[in-house]
């Protein structure tokens, strides 16, 4: 068993195009939600998201580049960071998750085919819009041409891939591996979360009495896994480790969690066993916190059985929800907080939940002394993840 | 470590089970081929179509009943997998689930966005939407059986069949307490898809098509394939890639190379199964197993059922274990002459040892090696 280590991370969110802007951004507890630009949302009761400025992004150089979605511009860009911080090293193999991949591409051929015009571009939309095409393009950005599986576990994917790199990491499989994830907006999956009456057109306000619904976001983030052998032996910088992981599956209905919150519970009750830790030991719950009714009232519950009294926040209320690239994205954050020693807020929060035993984090971001963080992702399919992420 | 096949099951168009579709194809029988009737702009494609009475029986289970195709597949082949493993139900708890999907639930998806495109957002079906998300099936699945634990959706291109076997053995590999993983590939299939396909001349608008031949495109298949893989059984994966990716179709021979050379022993394998499909990866396949394995046997189903996809590496692995058992490859169908070591009748082979390779359209080519224990 191999004590599994964070030496490098790349992030790309609406609260910013790298590591730094991104940290600014949960110390201010900037409110990045702004009106959609990317598609026609006139018809929705929804009509904001959080967003990656296309300006953010590198700037394509090559008619390769020039092809690409923005789905892989944003893994490029954070794995560009990643490689700033972890002293270029090629990873042995890739873990990575996303919910929808490139479903821009894909929406852009149906209507093309409904309209009954504009078919040139027809070809490179069916070669863009398939959910492993991301990845692909960062290897060959990088000139990588290694192993790679792509999770899609709906919004608890980015979990499931930084958990799954980390087992393999800690069992000695590999000694290096990048995991991560990403998903950008998408008509279609803004559409669907808005027919299900999961989106808001208020303010998301996640763990508050009067939440209505959640935001969707967007974004990518990367982080590099290494063995304590290997990352002694490159004398690199060790930002963070992953200490546990655990997964549940609440079998309940297709989108809606089981009300009693025991799978968000056992999630992190596994991930605590996974790590030999009591649940008194955690320091800061970054908390799926979709802000929806049921969401948020199921991980609640389970919050306050397992560990009443924690500081809680859930940064989906800065940036919305990204889907299968919330897990790594909230990976990093967590890994942020630990660095750099905050508790990112949770915006937009008035009123607490009466009967829940927890203290949210609201609004201001608190400094405090945080050497473990748990971070939690649920999807559709009751699929329940836990990450607790320690300082090294 | 070592990890076995302990169960294997599948739904196909040829037929309802595994049996019944391996029966089928040494007879060298050919899926029915049906036109697609929802397409745009007068282009007509061809597909092999699972019959809705192979799937009723999970059509009942009330939480499937408003599910699509792919879950209705998925479901069947899994279970069937299971009760081939001799584990019940009940006993399915302590187990894991891994899906392979390339392109998921296109039916639901095209159904959802059409009426978001044609009548406008607010008015698109909250019913459809939650069977677009790609790992519907196997959260169905998991359902079914109670499965509280680990339950992953792999994507990628059709060699994410065998990837989902490599995940399957990490899996095993970092829980010892984990006592198997049912592995299920699973594709459905509209003229939405085959179109796309086509702008890059991967599938064709003919109602057959040849492999090592003409290169003219594939037919897409509806196909669900599992296995069950767990720490003992007769069957072993006894080397498994997590793949290797090419960035032109050009690459793809030398990624398929690399793979094989890697998962290569003393001797070469009794028998090949390959993924030719009619399209730039049967020229790959044909480089690398005429410069590498010589004369060995080579079998390709796609031809027999269409080209599924996500499901086709699972389908290709769950022969596999057939032929071993068996020691009998059935006869390619539509097999052209640019390769020779393709089999053109029944042919029995004579060793312990079967190699499964895949090529993926886009683009990771990957393989893995079965052996049966003597």
């Amino acid at each position: 068993m191999q004590r599994v280590l964070i030496t490098g991370f790349g992030i790309v969110s609406p609260l910013g195009r790298d590591g730094a802007e991104n940290l600014k951004s949960l110390w201010n507890g900037s409110d990045c939600i702004s009106p959609v630009n990317v598609f026609d949302v006139s018809k929705s009761r929804c009509r904001t998201a959080g967003q990656v400025q296309n300006t953010w992004l590198a700037k394509p150089k090559t008619r390769r580049q020039r092809r690409l979605d923005r789905s892989s511009l944003m893994m490029i860009q954070a794995v560009r960071e990643m490689m700033r911080t972890s002293s270029q090293i090629k990873p042995e193999t890739l873990v990575v998750a996303t919910s929808s991949g490139a479903m821009s591409k894909g929406e852009q051929f149906y209507r093309s085919l409904v309209t009954g015009k504009n078919r040139a571009g027809a070809a490179r939309q069916v070669a863009n819009y398939l959910p492993q095409k991301p990845v692909l393009d960062v290897q060959e950005e990088f000139n990588w041409r290694v192993p790679a599986h792509i999770i899609s576990n709906a919004c608890a994917s980015g979990t499931n891939a930084v958990g799954h790199a980390f087992h393999l990491v800690r069992a000695e499989c590999h000694d290096v591996v990048l995991c991560g994830g990403y998903d950008p907006l998408s008509e279609m999956v803004f559409t669907g979360f808005d027919s299900l009456q999961a989106a808001t057109s208020e303010k998301i306000r996640p763990f508050d009495r009067d939440r209505s619904g959640l935001v969707l976001g967007e974004g990518a983030a990367v982080l590099l896994l290494e063995s304590e052998r290997s990352a002694v032996a490159r004398h690199v910088t060790v930002f963070g480790e992953i200490v546990g992981y655990g997964v549940s599956t609440d079998n309940y209905h297709p989108t809606q969690p089981h009300p009693s919150g025991i799978g968000p519970r056992l999630a992190m009750q596994r991930a605590l066993a996974d790590a030999g830790l009591d649940a008194g030991q955690i320091d800061y719950v970054n908390a799926h916190g979709t802000a929806t009714i049921f969401n948020d009232a199921t991980e609640g519950i389970a919050i306050s059985e397992l560990m009443p009294g924690a500081a809680v926040s859930s940064t989906k209320s800065m940036m919305g929800h990204a889907l299968g690239g919330a897990g790594a994205i909230e990976a990093v954050f967590s890994l942020l907080a630990i660095m750099h020693q905050l508790i990112p807020p949770n915006i937009n929060f008035r009123q607490p939940e009466p009967g829940w035993k927890f203290r949210v984090v609201g609004n201001k971001a608190e400094p405090a002394k945080i050497r473990r963080v748990i971070s939690n992702s649920f999807g559709f399919g009751g699929l329940n993840a836990s990450l607790i992420l320690q300082a090294a | 470590m070592s990890f076995f096949v302990r169960g294997i099951g599948a739904v196909t168009p040829l037929a309802a089970n595994v049996e019944q579709t391996w029966a089928e194809l040494l007879a060298g029988a050919e899926a029915t081929r049906q036109a697609f009737a929802n397409g745009f702009g007068g282009r007509i494609y061809h597909c092999a179509r699972v019959p809705q009475k192979f799937t009723a029986g999970v059509a009942r289970e009330s939480r499937l009943r408003r599910s699509g195709t792919i879950s209705l597949l998925g479901v069947t082949a899994g279970l069937a997998a299971l009760e081939n493993a001799g584990i019940s139900r009940d006993q399915a708890r302590g187990g894991a689930i891994v899906f392979a999907i390339s392109c998921g639930g296109v039916e639901y998806t095209r159904r959802f966005y059409h009426e978001v495109v044609t009548e406008g957002a607010n008015n698109a079906s909250p019913l459809l939407f939650p069977e677009t998300v790609y790992n519907a099936p196997a959260s169905h699945l998991a359902s079914l059986l109670k499965i509280d634990n680990r339950d992953y959706t792999l994507v990628g291109d059709s060699s994410v069949g065998i990837s989902a076997v490599h995940f399957a053995t990490q899996l095993l590999a970092t829980d010892p307490e984990l006592e198997f993983c049912i592995v299920v590939g699973v594709e459905e299939t509209d003229w939405v898809l085959a179109d796309a396909f086509a702008t890059w001349r991967m599938v064709t608008n003919q109602s057959s098509f040849e492999i090592f031949g003409s290169m003219r495109g594939t037919i897409l298949a509806e196909t669900a394939a599992a296995l069950v893989l767990g720490r003992s059984g007769r069957i072993q994966v006894a080397r498994v890639s997590g793949g290797i990716p090419f960035f032109r179709q050009r690459d793809a021979s030398s990624a398929l190379r690399d793979v094989v050379t890697q998962l290569r022993r003393d001797k070469p394998p009794a028998a090949i199964l390959c993924s030719a499909n009619g399209t730039f990866a049967d020229r790959a396949e044909e480089i690398v197993f005429r410069e590498t394995f010589g004369s060995v046997s080579v079998y390709g189903h796609k031809p027999a059922i269409g080209d599924s996809l996500g499901a086709s590496g699972v389908l290709n692995i769950v022969l596999a274990t057939l032929t071993l058992e068996q020691q009998i490859l059935p006869p390619t169908l539509h097999s052209g002459g640019r390769l020779e070591s393709v089999t053109r009748e029944k042919t029995k082979i004579d060793g312990t040892e079967v190699l499964v390779t895949s090529v993926g359209f886009n683009h990771q080519a990957n393989a893995a090696l079965l052996a049966i224990n003597s």
